[in-house]
């Protein structure tokens, strides 16, 4: 079964996008067999259990049996801060 | 395809709050047949319970949207603040920025905008051309720089 990245956000269909786009081809580039998934927090108890990943496009008082990352920089980093983030998600799911 | 013209572009604006523009922009969106009427009312309601807010360097943004039900015509729209107006911060909405600049995209289908969205994202990343965007002054300037930027 392929692990899942979900992109945890309040409410936003832009924002969201951005982060799920670029984790998904980085995952695609690294050969890796990743589900990435948009998911409004009110609805994210569907995934526990399943989630391998979870990235927060906002703070949320929440935490999960799996490791959780800020996902802001994808919106507002550099791109280099946008590549760190990204080794650092391809690390974790390698796990 | 995103539409963007002189009319989308509001320079050394004057607003009291976020209200007044979100309605600006949703306005000119409007009147150029982008949007539905309730597309602004319905941006205001949702800045109050999702914050668009920013932290960007060197100084906050905001990107104000609603759903894309209302939206006729993918668009974006621009205003560049006289003095810095309040919106709260979206990854934390107990912080107020003091946003510069709002960029307001009203968004079909974001599957379908995603190149647009990541250009976004890389000038949203880069101080040095927010910086430039800041002080362009003129609408037909800015035009011409965000469908470049973008590559709209």
């Amino acid at each position: 079964m392929s692990k899942l990245i979900v992109v945890a956000c309040g409410a936003g269909i832009n924002t969201s996008t951005i982060a799920e786009d670029l984790i998904r081809e980085r995952m695609e580039g690294e050969g890796l067999d990743v589900e990435v998934k948009r998911v409004l927090i009110a609805d994210i108890d569907k995934y526990i259990g399943r989630m391998d990943l979870v990235v927060c496009m906002m703070k949320i008082y929440r935490e999960f049996d799996v490791p959780q990352l800020k996902g802001m920089p994808f919106l507002i980093g550099t791109k280099a801060e946008k590549q760190v983030l990204l080794d650092e998600i391809v690390e974790l799911i390698k796990d | 395809m995103v539409r963007l013209q002189e009319s989308f572009i509001f320079v050394d604006l004057e607003a009291q709050d976020s209200d007044e523009v979100i309605a600006a922009l949703a306005g000119s969106l409007f009147e150029a047949g982008s949007v539905a009427e309730g597309y602004g009312k319905a941006a205001i309601e949702r800045e109050r319970i999702h914050a668009t807010g920013l932290p960007t360097r060197p100084f906050p943004i905001a990107f104000p949207h609603a759903d894309s039900e209302g939206v006729h015509q993918s668009a974006l729209a621009v205003a560049i603040h006289k003095t810095p107006v309040v919106f709260r911060n979206m990854a934390d909405p107990d912080e107020e920025l003091a946003v510069e600049l709002v960029i307001m995209l009203a968004n079909k289908s974001p599957e379908e905008q995603i190149e647009t969205l990541r250009s976004l994202a890389e000038l949203f990343g880069d101080p040095d051309k927010l910086s430039e965007l800041r002080y362009l002054k003129r609408e037909a300037k800015i035009v011409e720089w965000l469908k470049r930027e973008l590559a709209l």
